[in-house]
């Protein structure tokens, strides 16, 4: 078990990725700054504090937002890795915290695929095996293997069914 | 899926027919369930009740002061009174009406495959639990339910969070036992139907032969029983008053009770309740107060300014502590004795392939789960147990969130079935060995965590999670501040030396804190450990309290190894293993294990049939 899995997520993911975190950064920007950009809008005079603090969530926004489309999608794809051996799942994954999982196919209660918006725009799915406690995703693969995978899983689930 | 080839081996109670025979509950459930919802309606009633009542009397003897006459003021006292009784008897007339009628709606059915459960009777329910998918069954019985020898049969399954336990309410004590084996016959005639491959379940009713012979311990040490007990019989004799025949089980083929000693410290130790009690007790005696006042405001205030008067302020704070702390001491002897009483009477028995465990002198209360449905064995000593040497023994099972109607607090741990709550140490071999000889070959942890985790747990415990330390340092941080409020505001300068006395004894209870934390790293790095071999994986987290985790391999739904940057430099990893036991799945951890061991961790976690060399 030394050495990572083998099969890396589809290199698209990473624009997956980007958009998603870019998205819900706008969101928390949005939503944290507004209140301040409309109190120093309308009441300049008394709230000179205002507009420094919007100056400083923008930064820090665009800050974050180079962190999140450049730096970490390629870190986060080098680390994400899988593989799927017969009787089990394997991934290994994260930045700062790697984990690595093993999940036996006996355990596993069922496998969905999943496509959101964005996935579908780029011809991609995730593949969500779920046990009796706990799920696993594994995001971005395109469609026809993950169709593939979740096929295999369900079957080899079924094959070795066993109880709680 | 035949019914002809369950052989049922039961009494008339519970034949199968070939049509799935309706069962209703028994009837006491219109009655007593009325007793129940009412009850509490009555309460607050009563209590409201009566304090506008007072005021109602205060307020028509003013009236005869004022006027001389009484005619109109007591008058409309008896009329408020009638009407509220009246009120009150019609509520009841209704709550009797639609027990009874919701009574009609609710049974259930043995069907072929599954047990069906029907109620409702605006929107109809009907759950259905296949025989397999059975978790547990378990009893309980309140005091007026067990007056009546009437009980609530809940079945779990393994929905995980988003199930709820199926309940069977009011069913008679005798019929109770027959569904309860019933359903486990029937599970073992499905799943020896289906897998046959269960080499651990043996289909024979509980009668024949126990599976594997326990190795017979001397039956009159282990079966020692205790002053409770005494009281069990009599309700064993008693049996309550519907209770039907009593159904005979079959005899166990292992049995222990608690000794005197065990239920002693079983009640000193597992306290939960004490503060609920103590907040209880105070928030009873400000309301009796409160109303005395209300019923004699003159005299109240007299007596108080009478007291202010005739003693000095010191003697009356003094008294109020003594009574404070006498509440105390008699709140914590009532908590000790509800636990005795809660474990009284406590049995735990293997009979045939399930685990029963039997408690409660007043409210009952029986869990049985079936050896297959076993998660874990957990040994937990608390440091108080550990001191004396003895353990908390409990099977790990999967909980369903909560039973239909759950509104009782039972105060004790939810998770698992604790089979025995104070054990000797060197017991829990025999007491594991007669309970369930399955679980015979679980290894001793031996693989330590690596020799830099000492290091690594003294700065984890002591400081990132020590308690005493970041008392410690946020007591400074607050005492450097008032100093330097202090230094620019003269007038606060007075305050300074008491200040500093508090924020000393503060440093010496972290101090203390910071100690036992240091000790407790010391001993979760001699004593952690974790071991796995063919059937079992086992995990041991030392330290002041321990937790002792065996799980057998088939219940393990998933392991993963984590590291950290700091671990990585270190050359170690967290090992973990995610079982499906109590709610929504339990995850068990050992932090810092070599490199070399997390790998053969994943090693053993992965499948090896058909695979052979990676």
């Amino acid at each position: 078990m030394e050495q990572l899995p083998t099969q890396k997520l589809n290199p698209k993911v990473k624009n997956v990725w980007r958009i998603n975190d870019l998205v819900w950064l706008v969101v928390l920007y949005l939503i944290c700054t507004l209140p301040f950009f409309i109190v120093a809008n309308t009441a300049p005079e008394e709230s000179g504090w205002a507009m420094p603090v919007v100056i400083a969530e923008t930064v820090a926004c665009i800050v974050l937002a180079v962190v999140f489309a450049f730096v970490l999608p390629p870190i986060r794809y080098a680390r994400w890795r899988y593989d799927v051996s017969p009787e089990f799942l394997d991934i290994a994954k994260g930045i700062v915290w790697k984990k690595r999982y093993v999940i036996p196919f006996i355990r596993v209660q069922n496998t969905d695929t999943r496509q959101g918006p964005v996935l579908r725009a780029f011809g991609l799915s995730s593949v969500t095996v779920s046990t009796a406690a706990g799920a696993h995703e594994i995001p971005g693969l395109d469609s026809n293997t993950a169709a593939e995978l979740r096929d295999r899983a369900a079957e080899l689930a079924r094959i070795a069914r066993e109880d709680v | 899926m035949n019914d002809e080839k369950i052989t049922s081996p039961l009494g008339p109670a519970a034949t199968s027919a070939s049509a799935p025979e309706r069962k209703h509950v028994h009837a006491s459930y219109i009655w007593l369930g009325t007793l129940r919802s009412v009850g509490a309606v009555l309460v607050v009633l009563v209590v409201g009740g009566i304090s506008s009542i007072t005021s109602l009397i205060r307020a028509a003897s003013y009236e005869y002061q004022l006027f001389g006459s009484q005619a109109f003021g007591y008058g409309s006292v008896f009329m408020t009174i009638i009407l509220a009784l009246v009120v009150v008897l019609v509520v009841v007339a209704l709550v009797v009406g639609i027990h009874a009628w919701a009574w009609r709606h609710l049974w259930y059915e043995l069907g072929p495959e599954e047990v069906s459960v029907y109620s409702g009777i605006i929107s109809k329910k009907r759950v259905h639990v296949p025989y397999d998918r059975i978790q547990t069954v378990d009893q309980k019985a309140s005091l007026l339910q067990r007056a009546f020898g009437v009980c609530n049969v809940t079945i779990d399954t393994a929905g995980g969070a988003s199930n709820k336990a199926v309940l069977i309410p009011y069913l008679r004590k005798g019929d109770a036992d027959a569904l309860r084996h019933e359903l486990y016959a029937r599970k073992m005639g499905m799943s020896a139907a289906t897998t046959s491959a269960r080499a651990t379940v043996d289909a024979a009713p509980p009668t024949g032969a126990p599976i594997v012979a326990a190795p017979a311990p001397a039956g009159a040490t282990t079966c020692q029983g205790n002053v409770l007990d005494l009281g069990e019989e009599a309700w064993q004799q008693f049996g309550g008053v519907f209770a039907g025949d009593t159904f005979d089980m079959g005899a166990p083929s292992f049995e222990y009770r608690l000794t005197n000693k065990e239920l002693v410290f079983t009640g000193l130790s597992n306290n939960g309740g004490f503060i609920l009690t103590l907040i209880a007790i105070l928030a009873g005696v400000s309301s009796i107060v409160s109303f005395a006042f209300d019923l004699f405001p003159n005299e109240s205030n007299a007596i108080m300014t009478d007291a202010a008067s005739r003693f000095d302020p010191f003697f009356l704070v003094l008294i109020g502590g003594i009574v404070l702390i006498a509440c105390t001491i008699v709140g914590w002897c009532i908590s000790v004795l509800g636990t005795c009483v809660q474990y009284g009477g406590f049995h735990a028995r293997r009979r045939g392939t399930r685990v029963e465990v039997e408690r409660g002198l007043l409210k009952h209360q029986t869990e049985s789960l079936d050896l297959a449905r076993v998660q874990s064995v957990i040994i937990k000593q608390s440091f108080i147990r550990r001191l004396i040497g003895y353990c908390e023994l409990s099977l790990g099972k999967v909980d369903a969130a909560e039973s239909e109607n759950s509104n009782e607090n039972t105060g004790i741990t939810p998770q698992g079935l604790i089979v025995h709550p104070f054990l000797k140490v060197d017991r829990v071999h025999e007491v594991l060995a007669g309970l369930v000889p399955e679980f015979a070959d679980i290894p001793d942890a031996t693989t330590r965590v690596a020799p830099v985790a000492l290091r690594r747990g003294l700065i984890r415990r002591c400081l990132w999670q020590g308690n005493g330390f970041w008392v410690a340092v946020s007591v400074a941080a607050l005492q450097i501040v008032a100093h330097l409020i202090a230094a620019f505001d003269p007038e606060v300068v007075g305050a300074i030396p008491s200040i500093d006395l508090i924020c000393a004894i503060i440093y010496g209870f972290a101090a203390v804190f910071f100690v036992l934390d240091i000790i407790g790293s010391v001993y979760w790095y001699r004593e952690s450990a974790f071991a796995t071999n063919k059937r079992f994986a086992r995990i041991k987290n030392g330290g002041l309290s321990s937790m002792d985790v065996s799980v057998p391999r088939q219940k393990i739904q998933f392991g993963n190894t984590k590291t950290n940057p700091f671990q990585r430099m270190a050359k170690t990893a967290t090992i973990q293993m995610r079982t499906a036991a109590g709610v929504s799945g339990t995850t068990t951890q050992l932090i810092d294990v070599s490199q070399d061991n997390a790998a053969s961790w994943l090693e053993w976690i992965t499948p090896k049939t058909s695979h052979p060399a990676r």
